[in-house]
């Protein structure tokens, strides 16, 4: 079997127990007693409507589905089409509108335990909230250590399920009387909207299936199936087995009862039925708080690898190998919601939470149907496009409007907090531009204006890339901001120019700043601005007053948070350290983000020759090379020096096509590597190293490593190293 | 002549820790031998059923576990390659995977003493110890 397969392990069954085994609980063995004393018999209508709700997104969700089988579902969906800001609302409303649902699933749990087992009230908190505690502490316990045994018990505990109720429903409807039916709405239909609010809550499975799309088989054809044939199935035996139940006893035997169903069996039944159904509720509440919080974690993976949560989140457990503390988190929040909360206010929140994503995901089908990029090929799409996308979109808000006023409110307050959430926290971070945003921006001729402004207003600028310069002399600055320059137009990025002003010692760094000591190096500042910007490239410009400068290098680059830092070296540039070398040694040890230093001889890109024997501080010269010939249509020459020459040429025919510098003239080289590259220099403008050995940098500028190459080649140098961040462990225990 | 050890072992790493202890236990030998080694990370899956945590986010730890062992491996320079395992048992996968590469052994540092067993899950060591057709090679690792 190949990797692909082995990973994607989940069959159609699998995938459709996911889906009817989160749903099942909530809407037969929890609500019917509610819904009854609502709506009576016509909570039927009302689990037959919210199936139809359900149904109009699950076919959106299938075709998102489809188009991309990736961890995270309903929220990837959302933040790819929609963009981040949508994405957070949706990942908060996803991951809580789990927590609220588990807390509900457990609280039914509670319910079911305290019928046969005498549980004291604690603490002021009822029985069943006390069980409810204590169930969802063991199901968040069971995934903290991560059984994977539990895992295959769903699939038991469904086929269980569906043939205990089968079994329930073939005998009520022997003893139906149609009678009790009757009046079907004795309430009106009033009440039938508010009512599918509430149970609601009986349909957020199938969306789960999603988020565990990328483990599926052939998810094109197996996908579709368990989404949609999960809430076919579920809807069909709510409907049934309410019906049922009406029919075969009087309605006041459910109205309000919490547990309805064991009572109803009990009557039908004997003992062994309300034994059956009371076991029944009990693995239907706790497979479906087990697959919920296990979906949860999944999203807030998802959410962290957008950075729209901190991606320690989902840092995995050395021993356990489970995301513990997405688990951990979304566990308080559950307890949390259990202690605070009533069951109703439990399932609307869960219910009106998840509205709201269904309503974004069918504007995300839309969305993705309208830009149509090309990468977006579903192997299932929706019939009736545009009509059930846009019917769903309506249909999942409007109901929100239905629910219980406390679960409205809560819901709106979590979306404002969602959106305050990407604005102050997350829009610094996030990278990821939805596909809408995309379209509207490169379409601003075509696009009403007040739509270009919001788009470009609420556009993420984690991924704006970033240079830093430190520049010392002004002879080499028009070289240095060139270079700078190049790098981050490629980017999309911005230079940030800097100055850093020595300060003797002696001198108060503040008595330095009145004294206004710094005036040449505004004016080498305001030449860098205006060298960027013939580049047409953002410049931003600081000047820092610093007892050290080489020093103050790293430190700046932390500060600005550099993720290039072009410098000078040489005779005069930034002097010699201050410091003793084994200071240097560690800074230069930890390096912020990647350095590219320029022995300058004049810059001219024309000629460019990077020599590689792979390896990581290769790859930045070849992204540097790839860069120059962009934007100078540099002629770029890759050496390398191998002793058999057929096996050099192959591997850097490989490397060059790997980087994406194919069209380089590749050369392969016998013999000593620095006579090599020198022969080579002598017809390039341009040299590029990578640092092969790490702290190379360092021993460069502390004069303790000499580069003869540097040294002896007639054209310009630049050395790239890579960014490296040591862990705290080894920058407490030294590294080797 | 017999095969050296350290000539072409199979070495799984199970998280970061385990991935630098093993690293600076096994690289030396593998130099010495002139060996290269293959570097393994098995994604324990649940078999039909969802897994513990996402097959994408294990696979992203994957990856910095092997940026670990090849940086370690370069500076050693010793030849390494890596791979993600697929398995529901931990053990037989990592067995599987040194059988088909016939690797010259398998070679892991134990951690903590006992408490080895339960980062591969509960009986890996005593399949990759049991089981193997080919030498098993137990290193120290680094003293805690």
């Amino acid at each position: 079997m190949s990797d692909e397969e082995l990973a994607k392990d989940l069959g159609p069954l699998a995938a459709l127990t996911i889906g009817v085994g989160t749903m099942i609980g909530a809407g037969i063995f929890v609500l019917p007693g509610v819904a009854v004393a609502e709506a009576g018999p016509l909570a039927a209508g009302a689990f037959v409507l919210g199936g139809a709700i359900a149904l109009l997104t699950a076919l959106s969700a299938s075709e998102l589905g489809t188009a991309m089988p990736k961890s995270g579902g309903a929220y990837y969906y959302i933040n790819h089409a929609l963009g981040p800001l949508f994405g957070s609302i949706a990942g908060w409303a996803n991951w809580l509108g789990l927590a609220f649902a588990s807390a509900f699933y457990m609280f039914g749990f509670g319910q079911y335990v305290t019928q046969f087992a005498p549980v004291p009230s604690v603490l002021g908190l009822g029985p069943a909230k006390v069980v409810a505690l204590a169930g969802a502490a063991l199901f968040i316990g069971i995934n903290y250590v991560g059984a994977k045994e539990t895992g295959k018990l769903q699939n038991i505990i469904v086929i269980t399920l569906v043939a205990i109720l089968g079994v329930f429903t073939f005998v009520g409807a022997l003893s139906a009387n149609l009678e009790t039916l009757r009046p079907f709405a004795p309430y009106g239909t009033d009440p039938l909207l508010p009512v599918t609010g509430l149970i609601f809550v009986s349909y957020l499975g199938f969306v789960q299936i999603t988020s565990v799309a990328e483990e599926i088989k052939d998810p094109g054809r197996n996908l579709p199936r368990a989404v949609i044939g999960s809430v076919l199935i579920v809807t069909t035996i709510y409907a049934l087995v309410l019906l049922v139940v009406l029919a075969a006893v009087d309605n006041s035997v459910v109205a309000n009862n919490d547990t309805a169903v064991v009572d109803v069996a009990r009557i039908l039944l004997g003992p062994v039925g309300a034994v059956a159904l009371l076991f029944g509720g009990l693995l239907a509440t706790a497979s479906s708080a087990n697959a919920s919080i296990l979906a949860s974690s999944r999203i807030n993976f998802a959410m962290g690898r957008d950075k729209i949560v901190t991606p320690q989140l989902n840092e995995i457990h050395p021993r356990f190998g489970t995301p513990y503390r997405s688990i951990a988190l979304t566990g308080a929040f559950i307890l949390a919601f259990i202690v605070f909360g009533n069951l109703e206010l439990l399932s609307s929140t869960g219910s009106a939470l998840h509205l709201v994503i269904y309503g974004l995901l069918n504007i995300a089908l839309i969305v993705m149907r309208v830009a149509d990029p090309e990468d977006y090929n579903p192997d299932y799409t929706i019939p009736f496009y545009p009509v059930l996308p846009i019917v769903g979109a309506i249909i999942s808000f409007a109901l929100v409007v239905f629910i219980a006023e406390l679960a409205v409110v809560l819901t709106v307050v979590l979306s404002g907090f969602a959106v305050a959430w990407y604005l102050f926290y997350a829009r610094g971070k996030t990278e990821k531009q939805g596909i809408l945003g995309q379209y509207i921006l490169s379409r601003r001729e075509e696009m009403p204006e007040p739509a270009v402004s919001a788009a470009s207003s609420v556009q993420p600028d984690g991924g704006k890339y970033r240079v830093m310069v430190p520049l010392a002399n002004p002879e080499s600055e028009k070289d240095l901001i060139t270079l700078a320059s190049a790098v981050a137009k490629q980017r999309s990025g911005t230079v940030v120019a800097v100055n850093i002003v020595q300060v003797p010692d002696q001198t108060a760094l503040s008595a330095a700043r009145d004294q206004g000591d710094h005036e040449a190096a505004q004016r080498i500042l305001e030449q860098a601005r205006k060298d960027a910007e013939t580049f047409g490239v953002p410049v931003e410009t600081h000047t820092i007053l610093s007892h050290r400068t080489f020093e103050e290098v790293f430190d700046a680059a932390r500060t600005y948070e550099a993720d290039t830092t072009v410098m000078g070296w040489g005779p005069d540039s930034h002097g010699s350290p201050g410091r003793a070398e084994s200071a240097i040694d560690e800074l230069a040890h930890d390096l912020p983000c990647d350095f590219l230093v320029l022995r300058d001889r004049g810059f001219d890109a024309s000629n460019v020759l990077v020599p590689t024997a792979g390896g990581p501080d290769s790859d930045l010269s070849a992204a540097i090379a790839k860069i120059l010939r962009d934007e100078y249509d540099a002629r770029i020459t890759l050496l390398h020096v191998s002793d058999d020459k057929q096996e050099g040429m192959a591997f850097l025919e490989s490397w060059a096509a790997d980087r994406d510098l194919a069209d380089a003239n590749l050369v392969v080289d016998t013999g000593d590597v620095e006579s090599s590259i020198e022969r080579h220099a002598d017809n390039s403008s341009m040299l590029i190293i990578g640092a092969t050995e790490r702290g190379l940098l360092s021993r460069l500028v502390s004069g303790t490593l000499v580069l003869d190459i540097v040294d002896d080649v007639d054209c310009s140098v630049l050395l790239a190293e890579k960014k490296r961040e040591r862990s705290l462990k080894e920058r407490l225990l030294g590294s080797n | 002549m017999v095969r050296a050890l350290f000539e072409s072992p199979l070495v799984p790493v199970a998280n970061e820790d385990d991935a630098v202890s093993t690293c600076e236990a096994a690289l030396p030998h593998v130099a010495d031998a002139a060996g290269r080694m293959l570097v393994v990370h098995v994604v324990e899956k649940a078999g039909g059923a969802p897994d513990k945590a996402s097959v994408e986010q294990r696979e992203e730890m994957a990856d910095e576990l092997f940026d670990i062992v090849r940086e370690r491996a370069a500076e050693a320079g010793v030849d390494v390659e890596t791979r993600v395992l697929y398995g529901t048992d931990v053990g037989e996968t990592i067995l599987d995977a040194a059988r088909e590469e016939d690797a010259s052994a398998i070679v892991f540092t134990p951690r903590e003493g006992k408490k080895w067993w339960d980062i591969f899950g509960h009986d890996a060591r005593d399949t990759l110890v049991d089981d193997s057709d080919r030498p098993v090679v137990v290193l120290p690792g680094a003293a805690e």
